[in-house]
C-alpha cells in the first residue's frame, strides 16, 4: 500500500461558527464547525382541551406566552374549578420555545429548542482552506484503504488485533474490558455476540473480513436495503473488507494491520454503493504533528 | 416490411459494457455489432469503442463507412448513451404530488434516473434537504413549482434552499450544474435573482404545471435533451469528438426506450407494459389508452438494489420462488455479495435468486408505476353515481386485464432461460384475460427508438421483428376451489377443445404460429367480458405455445409446476 495525500471536507449544513485557521494542525478531535438548526419538534397544544373550559376563556389560565422558554412537563395553563378544589393543568411534551399562541381557538404552538449540528476533524492534517461559516478543507498524509462495505459512521482509536490470522473468527470470547476505545482488526467473520459484547466493552470500530448478512440485520434491528449506509447509531463502525458471509482478510492486508497495530487508525463504514460508489474508509494517518 | 426504400443509418447505443452498432440500409439491418464501451479508464474515449464496433461491421461487409472525423456523409449516424449510469437527476416541487410529480414524470420521460425528489411539503427540514442536496451530485436539477401566477413565496423559498446547498455536478467542480427553472413563470426574475449567479446554469423553460388541471411536460423535457448534450455528457470522455460526428443530439437511452414503445403501441392498437429490471433501477413503461408514461425505481435492481428489494418485500417473499432447500442464511449472503460486488459471470445458485429478486423487483416497479400512472392530483373530479358503480375513474391507468401486451426486457431475463423469464413475467405481473407476452432479449428498443423521428416505419417493423414472442397467456381473474373446472378453451379452426382444472399452469406447445379463432368459456372466472362470460379471440401461439394460467388471480401459488400438454392431446369438440 502507498502513502497518499488524504483531502476531507468538513462542512455542517448550515451557517455557524468556524473555530479553525488556514494553516492550523488539527488533531481527530478539534471542533472545526458548530451551528444550529431548526428543530423538527412542533406541538400544537388545544389547551382548552386539557383544562376543559371555552376556547376564548382559555387566556385568562396560560402562565407562559409567546417567546417564553419552556421546559417537557412545565404547565404552561392552569385552570381551578370547584371553588379551587379542582385544578386542571396542560404541560409542554418538549424542552423547546411558545412561537404562538391564539386567544381566539385556544391553542398554542410549542417549538424545540434550535438542534446544534457540528463537525469534527476526524483525521489530523492541516487546515487547508476555510468554507465561509460552514467548515474547513483538511489535507493529511498516509494510509488509505477502502473495505467493501460498512455501518457506522467516522470513529478513530488505536489499531488493535483481536484474533491470531485474518481466517480466525472474532467471537465474544477476544473481546476484552482493553479494547475500549480501540478499532479492532478480526478474522474471517464477526459473530453476533462478538458485536455485542464489542458495545459493550466500548470498542469503537471493527474491521473485519465477513459477517453473516443476518446477524447484521439482527444487530442494526432492521434489513439494510439499498447500500447507503453511515447514519446508523449502533454503538460502533463495522467495515468489512471481503463481504457477506464466512471470508477471511487478505492476506497481505492482514500484514499491514499486523504492521500498524497500535497505531492511530480513522475509520468511517459510510458506504454508498449506488452512483457515488463511496465505500468505507480506512486511514492511518502518518504526518506528524 | 415496409417496401418504401430509404436513407442509410448508423445506429450507436452506448451502454454501461457494449456499444452497439447498427447499420440499416433500405429499410434493413445490414449489420449488426457489439464492442466493449471505452468510457472508463483505461481508454476514457467513448469514440474508441464506437469506431471498434463499426470496424466490426465494416470488415463483415467489406465496406467502408468510418472517415477520418466520423462517418461518410451518406449514412446518418444516431447516438444514444445510458453509459456511466445515465442522466442522474434530482427535481424540486412546492406540492410533491403536484409540481413535484409533474417534473417527475418530465424528467422519467426523457430517460432520467432521480437520485432524489425535494418539495416544500417533504418531510425533512431545510437543513437536511441542504446535506441531501451536497451529497447527491446529479447530471442536471428540474425545478418545478407554482402554477403560472400561482406560488412564489414558496417556489422562491426553495430556490433559497438550493442556493445554499451549492450542489455539485456528477462530473467534478470545473463547470456549473445545469438547473432547468420549470415552474411558475411569472416569477422567473426573481428565481433568476437568487440562483442567476450562484454557480448554476441557469435556464427557463415554460412550466410543467401551467394550471392545476394541465402538464406541459415538452419543454422541460426538450430542455433536459439540450443539457444532457451541452453539459453533461460532453463531460465524458470522448463525447465531445463524437458529438462532432453527427448533426443529431446525442440522447439518453431510457427515452429512446420509452419512444420505441409509445410507437409500438400504437401502431399496433394495444395497451402495453414493459418491465425492465438493471442493476440498480426497474423501469416501467406503460401505454394505457394512448397515454404514455415511464416510472423508475431507483434502488431497486439485481445487483447494487438487490438488498432494497429485500428490504421492501421481505425475505420471505423472496423466499417463496425458491425450493426449500435455499436455506435463508445463505441466500442473504449470496444477496448481500451481489450488492457490494456485483460480478457478470454468476453461477446457477445465483441465477435462481436473481430469478425470485426479479419478480419481486417487478412486483415493487409495477407497484410505483400506478402511482405514475394515473390522473393529474389535485384536480377537483366530478364524478356521478354511474362512474362510481363503473369505476369509470380508477386510481391507475394500469390495469392487467386490459393489458394485450407485456415486454420483459432488461438484466432479469439476460441469465435466464425462455421458460423461466416466462415464469418471471407470470408470476411478478400476473396477466389477466388474453395477453401476449414478448422478451426484448437484444435491447433494440433504445437504437431504434432513435430512428422512430427520421424513418418511423423502419423503426416499427425492425423492432416488432427483434422482439421474441413467448406466447399467449390466457389466463382468467376471480378464485375458485382446487380442481374445479376453471376454463374451456374452443379451438375453433382445429375443432378441438379442452377444459382446463383451476390452479395449474399449463403449457400447450403449437407445431405453428397461428391458431386462429378460439372461444374461451370461463366457469365463475372473469377473462375480460366478466365473470362466466365467454369471449371470442384470435390467438397466437408464441415460443413457447399457448401458456393457461389458472392459478387464481391474485396468485396463491408460488411453487407450481408446469403441465405440458401437447396441442395433439387436445380432445375433439363435443
Amino acid at each position: 500500500m502507498e502513502q497518499v495525500t488524504i483531502i476531507k471536507e468538513r462542512r455542517i449544513p448550515t451557517s455557524g461558527e468556524v473555530y479553525v485557521d488556514v494553516g492550523e494542525t488539527v488533531t481527530p478531535d478539534t471542533l472545526i464547525a458548530k451551528g444550529m438548526v431548526p428543530s423538527r419538534e412542533i406541538h400544537e397544544l388545544r389547551l382548552y382541551r386539557n383544562l376543559n373550559i371555552d376556547p376564548e376563556t382559555v387566556k385568562d389560565h396560560i402562565t407562559k406566552h409567546e417567546g417564553d422558554s419552556v421546559e417537557k412537563d412545565e404547565v404552561v395553563a392552569i385552570a381551578r374549578s370547584f371553588f379551587g378544589r379542582q385544578t386542571r393543568m396542560a404541560r409542554s411534551p418538549i424542552d423547546g420555545v411558545v412561537t404562538d399562541f391564539s386567544e381566539k381557538t385556544g391553542r398554542m404552538m410549542i417549538k424545540g429548542h434550535p438542534v446544534p449540528v457540528e463537525v469534527y476533524a476526524h483525521i489530523p492534517g492541516i487546515v487547508q482552506e476555510l468554507y465561509d461559516d460552514e467548515g474547513a478543507r483538511i489535507e493529511t498524509q498516509g494510509y488509505l484503504h477502502h473495505g467493501l462495505f460498512g455501518v457506522g459512521g467516522e470513529t478513530h482509536g488505536e489499531l488493535a488485533l483481536a484474533v491470531e490470522s485474518g481466517d480466525t473468527p472474532l467471537t465474544s470470547s477476544e473481546i476484552k474490558q482493553e479494547h475500549n476505545g480501540k478499532i479492532l482488526v478480526g478474522g474471517s467473520v464477526a459473530t453476533l455476540d462478538a458485536l455485542r459484547e464489542a458495545v459493550k466493552q466500548g470498542v469503537k470500530g471493527i474491521i473485519v473480513g465477513g459477517i453473516d448478512q443476518k446477524d447484521l440485520t439482527y444487530f442494526l434491528g432492521y434489513e439494510i436495503g439499498v447500500g447507503v449506509t453511515g447514519g446508523e447509531d449502533i454503538g460502533l463502525t463495522l467495515i468489512l473488507t471481503e463481504g457477506f458471509g464466512i471470508n477471511p482478510i487478505d492476506n497481505d492486508l492482514y500484514e499491514f494491520f499486523m504492521k500498524h497495530a497500535g497505531g492511530l487508525a480513522c475509520i468511517d463504514g459510510t458506504t454508498h454503493i449506488r452512483s457515488r460508489n463511496l465505500r468505507p474508509e480506512i486511514i492511518f494517518p502518518t504526518l506528524s504533528l | 416490411m415496409s417496401s418504401e426504400k430509404r436513407g442509410k443509418f448508423l445506429l450507436v447505443d452506448i451502454t454501461h459494457n457494449d456499444t452497439k452498432a447498427i447499420l440499416i440500409e433500405e429499410n434493413k439491418i445490414t449489420g449488426k455489432s457489439k464492442s466493449p464501451t471505452t468510457v472508463d479508464e483505461p481508454t476514457l474515449d467513448v469514440t474508441r469503442g464506437v469506431q471498434d464496433a463499426i470496424r466490426q461491421i465494416e470488415t463483415a461487409k467489406n465496406i467502408k463507412i468510418t472517415t477520418k472525423n466520423g462517418v461518410k456523409q451518406s449514412v446518418k449516424l444516431l447516438c444514444s448513451s445510458s453509459a456511466s449510469g445515465g442522466l442522474h437527476m434530482i427535481i424540486t416541487g412546492v406540492i410533491g404530488n403536484i409540481s413535484g410529480e409533474s417534473a417527475q414524470r418530465a424528467a422519467l420521460g426523457a430517460g432520467a434516473l432521480l437520485i432524489d425528489t425535494f418539495s416544500k411539503d417533504d418531510k425533512r427540514p431545510p437543513y437536511k434537504k441542504i446535506a441531501a442536496m451536497r451529497q447527491s451530485k446529479p447530471d442536471i436539477l428540474l425545478m418545478s413549482g407554482g402554477t403560472d401566477g400561482g406560488a412564489s413565496s414558496q417556489v422562491l423559498e426553495m430556490a433559497e434552499v438550493i442556493k445554499r446547498s451549492d450542489i455539485k455536478p456528477r462530473y467534478g467542480t470545473e463547470y456549473n450544474l445545469p438547473l432547468i427553472y420549470a415552474g411558475n413563470i411569472s416569477i422567473q426574475d426573481q428565481v433568476d435573482g437568487v440562483l442567476g449567479e450562484n454557480g448554476y446554469a441557469l435556464k427557463m423553460v415554460e412550466n410543467v404545471r401551467p394550471l392545476i388541471n394541465r402538464e406541459n411536460l415538452g419543454p422541460a423535457r426538450e430542455s433536459i435533451y439540450d443539457a444532457y448534450m451541452e453539459h453533461v455528457i460532453i463531460h465524458s470522455p470522448g463525447y465531445t469528438k463524437l458529438a462532432e460526428w453527427t448533426d443529431e443530439r446525442i440522447v439518453p437511452s431510457q427515452a429512446m426506450v420509452g419512444k420505441m414503445l409509445f410507437e409500438y403501441a400504437q401502431q399496433q392498437g394495444v395497451n402495453l407494459l414493459a418491465v425492465d429490471v438493471g442493476g440498480d433501477t426497474t423501469d416501467v413503461y406503460s401505454v394505457y389508452n394512448g397515454v404514455f408514461n415511464r416510472s423508475l425505481n431507483a434502488g431497486i435492481g439485481l445487483t447494487y438494489g438487490i438488498g432494497n428489494i429485500v428490504k421492501e418485500a421481505g425475505i420471505d417473499n423472496v423466499l417463496r420462488w425458491l425450493p426449500s432447500s435455499f436455506e435463508e442464511r445463505d441466500v442473504r449472503n449470496i444477496i448481500g455479495n451481489m450488492m457490494i460486488k456485483p460480478h457478470e459471470k454468476i453461477t446457477s445458485e445465483e441465477r435462481r435468486i436473481q430469478a425470485a429478486i426479479a419478480r419481486e423487483a417487478i412486483k415493487l416497479g409495477v407497484n410505483g408505476h400506478k402511482a405514475i400512472a394515473q390522473r393529474l392530483k389535485g384536480v377537483v373530479t366530478e364524478r356521478t353515481l354511474s362512474d362510481m358503480f363503473e369505476q369509470a375513474l380508477e386510481p391507475t391507468l394500469l390495469n392487467m386485464m386490459k393489458t394485450q401486451l407485456v415486454v420483459g426486457k432488461g438484466d432479469a431475463f439476460k441469465n435466464q432461460t425462455i421458460e423461466d423469464s416466462t415464469m418471471i413475467l407470470l408470476d411478478s405481473l400476473q396477466p389477466e384475460g388474453v395477453t401476449e407476452l414478448y422478451l426484448d432479449p437484444e435491447n433494440m428498443a433504445a437504437p431504434l427508438g432513435n430512428l422512430v423521428d427520421h424513418d418511423r416505419l423502419t423503426a416499427l417493423d425492425l423492432y416488432g421483428d427483434s422482439l421474441e414472442f413467448i406466447g399467449t397467456c390466457i389466463a382468467p381473474r376471480g378464485e375458485l376451489k382446487t380442481e374445479k373446472d376453471a376454463l374451456r378453451i374452443d379451438f375453433e379452426d382445429a375443432d378441438v377443445s379442452h377444459v382446463f382444472k383451476y390452479g395449474e399452469l399449463t403449457v400447450v406447445p403449437m407445431k405453428s404460429t397461428e391458431i386462429g379463432e378460439a372461444q374461451i368459456v370461463p366457469y365463475r372466472l372473469d377473462v375480460g367480458a366478466g365473470r362466466g362470460k365467454t369471449i371470442k379471440r384470435n390467438i397466437r401461439a408464441g415460443k413457447l405455445g399457448l401458456i393457461v394460467d389458472t392459478r387464481g388471480r391474485p396468485m396463491t401459488r408460488y411453487r407450481q409446476t408446469v403441465k405440458l400438454l401437447p396441442f395433439e392431446a387436445l380432445g375433439r369438440k363435443s
